[in-house]
């Protein structure tokens, strides 16, 4: 065998590997799909997607995952609402305010709260904020749909805040120079010029933490409150797909009707995950931030 | 006219100054988050943990003794993680980084990774059940929890192999093949050698959220409670964060079990942020000392 | 090709993507000559020189037309390996990037990679050390980072580095724009040196250097080769004008 023979097997070899991750993508899916999809022979798409009662052990069951949608969207858009000020401004002060020991320093507390397992934080909204809320509101429960966005929102933060700053540094410094050369304000600078040529990334930095919260399980698992129902105030109990995966998926036998429901669900939230992703990708790319290209 | 202007200049610094004001208290905000939860955990675990309570397996069940299995199971998860993601995502970053020219195959892998960072981790633990537990048939045990926190991490993986090798100067693979070295050679002897301390600082970061997920574990490795020990990789474990789940939602006696449960939730988060601190002490230092 | 030619570049367009950095060049260099490549920045006479070994297929989206021939065939036909090339015409770069390892290794590294059979590595270490005139100043720190060196001495290790594989012909890319004065200076007394063992191809910006230190000099101008000649008749006086306005320092 030649050496060039060899390197390009060498080549093809490292190509395989690098396939493992577009290959599992599809496993991911195929397994999804294997298991999920024999559900619609008896229930229909839309049943399924629209039906407004999720009573999946009842006899007959009833697998209508509407309120599960909408207390994932529900619990996503408030933790979003909450989390896009905060870590994007967390952002721009760890990227162009703040003096360098501070900067690092808070770099490692989000990149620390960024590890916290879920559960840890699941498990902080049922002792701690939970009885709080119960107990300042009056509520019959304090497992809710304000406390799982608050939490939701404290696992969004890194992300939205670290993509942003790295969006944010990237902003040519020549920008900036010109702006405070024009005699602007630092402020005037960051809102007129910086931001602005950072949007694109910013845009992506709040969409992957969406994308994160929409699919975040432990929390929603542990604080949402679990109740399958159409919530009507902000203090009502809802159950987003992932708790109901989590917490049906030991209860059901394998292959029934209700197994392959969760499947189904899985399949929704893959696709809704996949979509964020994807248009992250494509805001990314669209309006990459090249030098001069962006203003 | 020059009191106009120091009207104007005194609003637009009065602007600034609600902003920096603003921003300040977003990161203060984030700082005492993480800092409220730490010391509210260490407050209320620290008392709980002992030498037994590490050490010896959970009695009465569940409601009294320590959480030996589930730290044991928690390393082995870890372990298989690292063992199947390591590999295949530097091997994959070598791949992105050294070989790949721009392309639609590229572009392919790009979105693929991406795209599977971005899967949440329950639908990972439906993916494990439905193919390593089912349709592969290795039942809920440590292989298939390894097999799925491995995918898991395999992105993060990916993203700092890939950074660190391409901080890898040019300039060293230039001089490498200028020799006549082919470029395998020149990957293998110089630039993974330069990048290794890289990868495995960034590495880290993935591996401490291995040792911390739980909904990829529930239906692929997690036991609610096993008296044994695992004997192989067929078996099934308990793990620190299913174990922290299980005792605050369906242990026999939720409130009076809460110290175990503080206790349990202080060890994960000192494994975990160890981990974590450990990987960014590291770097700092590495970046410190940088030579070129 | 003629006797003491060793290399020959035949019609050679080379192209960046859509754009052709390279027109039509067709040159022969000799052997055991210094011959220098000069002109203004982006020329191509860094790009021509990196194509003599190869290196170019490092950028992706290039495009190389036309041969060059180096013992009698064609270096870009479809059966040459780039590796076997590169064993044989070495090269030396602009900024001396000298690898994190000891210096001895810096130098073996070569030698052991390539399956060279070295009967005495030390020797070899030592012989191409002395070389590149270096032996004296780290015979005692061998077993020392390489990364320790001065820029000077960390380019005549890269020199040395090269000279291990005992190449035919050792390509130099501007390698003193990133040193001091007097490093300049033992480079050049170097380069003086070996080209009695060796085909020496240099870019350099410096006139007086290549004035200096080549026997050929090479002029480029916007990816065309103007004028080639022997260095005393381009730097006294050239055929074109545009040489003359080069060397002459009114413009480039």
């Amino acid at each position: 065998m030649t050496r060039q023979t060899k390197e390009i097997i060498i080549q093809y070899i490292f190509l395989l590997f690098a396939l493992v991750s577009v290959l599992v993508l599809g496993l991911i899916v195929f397994s999804l799909f294997r298991e999920g999809l024999p559900l619609f022979t008896s229930v229909s798409v839309k049943d399924f997607l629209f039906g407004k009662e999720w009573y999946p052990t009842y006899d007959p069951p009833s697998f209508g995952i509407f309120p599960l949608v909408v207390g994932s969207l529900i619990v996503t858009l408030i933790a979003t609402l909450i989390a896009v000020p905060l870590g994007v401004m967390a952002a721009i002060y760890i990227s162009e305010i703040a003096p360098q020991r501070i900067k690092e320093i808070l770099k490692s507390v989000i990149e620390l709260l960024a590890g916290l397992p879920s559960v840890v934080l699941g498990f902080f909204g049922m002792v701690i904020v939970a009885p709080w809320l119960q107990e300042t509101f009056d509520l019959p429960t304090g497992l809710n749909i304000i406390n799982a966005s608050v939490i939701l929102a404290i696992m969004a933060i890194p992300t939205i805040s670290s993509i942003s700053e790295d969006a944010l540094y990237a902003v040519p410094r020549e920008f900036k120079e010109a702006s405070y050369a024009l005699g602007a304000t630092k402020f005037e600078t960051i809102a007129q010029v910086i931001v602005p040529a950072a949007l694109s990334g910013i845009s992506t930095a709040v969409m992957l933490g969406m994308a994160r919260a929409v699919g975040e399980t432990m929390v929603v698992l542990m604080v949402a409150g679990g109740a399958a129902a159409i919530p009507e105030s902000l203090f009502d109990p809802v159950r987003p797909m992932p708790a109901s995966i989590a917490a049906e998926m030991g209860e059901t036998p394998y292959g029934s009707a209700h197994y392959q429901a969760l499947f189904a669900i899985g399949m929704v939230l893959f696709f809704l995950t996949l979509a964020f992703n994807l248009i992250a990708d494509y805001v990314s790319h669209k309006f990459r931030q090249t030098g001069s290209a962006t203003l | 006219m020059k009191n106009l202007k120091n009207h104007s200049m005194r609003w637009r610094y009065f602007k600034q100054n609600v902003f920096f004001v603003l921003v300040r208290a977003s990161a203060l905000v984030i700082t005492l988050a993480l800092g409220g939860i730490l010391l509210y955990i260490l407050a209320n675990g620290i008392s709980v943990i002992s030498w037994d309570f590490i050490t010896k397996p959970p009695t009465d069940s569940m409601t009294k003794g320590g959480i030996m299995p589930a730290i044991l199971g928690t390393i082995y998860l870890t372990i298989g993680a690292i063992a199947i993601g390591l590999p295949l995502g530097i091997a994959s970053a070598v791949y992105l980084t050294e070989y790949a020219r721009q392309g639609r195959v590229i572009r392919l892998i790009k979105v693929g990774i991406n795209c599977l960072a971005g899967v949440p981790s329950v639908v990972f633990g439906l993916f494990g059940l439905g193919f390593f537990v089912i349709f592969l048939k290795f039942g809920s045990s440590i292989l298939s929890g390894s097999l799925t926190l491995g995918f898991l991490i395999l992105p993060t993986i990916i993203g700092a192999s890939e950074e660190a090798l391409k901080a890898v100067p040019q300039t060293f693979r230039e001089a490498s093949l200028s020799l006549g070295v082919s470029k395998w050679q020149t990957i293998y002897r110089i630039v993974l050698p330069n990048a290794l301390p890289g990868i495995l600082t960034g590495s880290i970061l993935g591996i401490g959220r291995a040792a911390g997920e739980t909904a990829p574990i529930m239906f692929t490795a997690a036991a609610y409670f096993t008296a044994k020990l695992p004997g192989s990789v067929f078996d099934e474990v308990m793990a620190l964060p299913y174990h922290i789940y299980v005792l605050a939602t369906a242990g026999t006696n939720i409130e009076a079990t809460r110290p175990i449960q503080f206790g349990t939730v202080l060890v994960l988060v000192a494994v975990v942020l160890g981990i974590d601190l450990i990987a960014i002490l590291i770097r700092g230092s590495m970046r410190r000392n940088k030579r070129w | 090709m003629e006797a003491g030619d060793i290399i020959s570049v035949n019609r050679v367009n080379f192209y960046y993507g859509a754009v052709r950095a390279l027109t039509d060049i067709s040159m022969t260099f000799k052997k055991n000559k210094v011959t220098a490549l000069i002109g203004p920045s982006g020329c191509g006479k860094s790009t021509l020189l990196r194509l003599l070994n190869r290196m170019n297929e490092l950028i992706d989206a290039t495009k190389v037309e036309g041969e060059i021939l180096f013992e009698g065939r064609n270096i870009y036909a479809p059966d040459v390996d780039p590796v076997e090339i590169r064993r044989k015409i070495g090269m030396v770069f602009q900024k001396p990037n000298p690898f994190p390892k000891t210096i001895h290794n810096n130098i073996s590294y070569g030698p052991k990679l390539t399956g060279t059979s070295v009967a005495d590595m030390d020797a070899l270490v030592e012989q191409s050390l002395k070389q590149a005139v270096l032996w004296d100043e780290v015979k005692d720190i061998l077993n020392k980072s390489a990364m320790n060196l001065s820029g000077g001495q960390q380019q005549r290790l890269c020199i040395a580095r090269a000279l291990a594989m005992k190449p035919d012909i050792l390509l130099m890319d501007e390698p003193t724009s990133a040193l001091d004065p007097i490093s300049t200076a033992k480079i050049e007394e170097l380069i003086e040196e070996l080209k009695e063992n060796y085909t020496i191809i240099i870019v350099t910006h410096n006139m007086q250097q290549a004035a200096r230190v080549s026997d050929e000099t090479a002029f480029f101008y916007l990816g065309n080769l103007i004028e080639y000649n022997k260095t005393e008749k381009i730097f006294t006086k050239p055929d074109v004008k545009q040489t003359e306005d080069y060397i002459t320092g009114r413009f480039g």
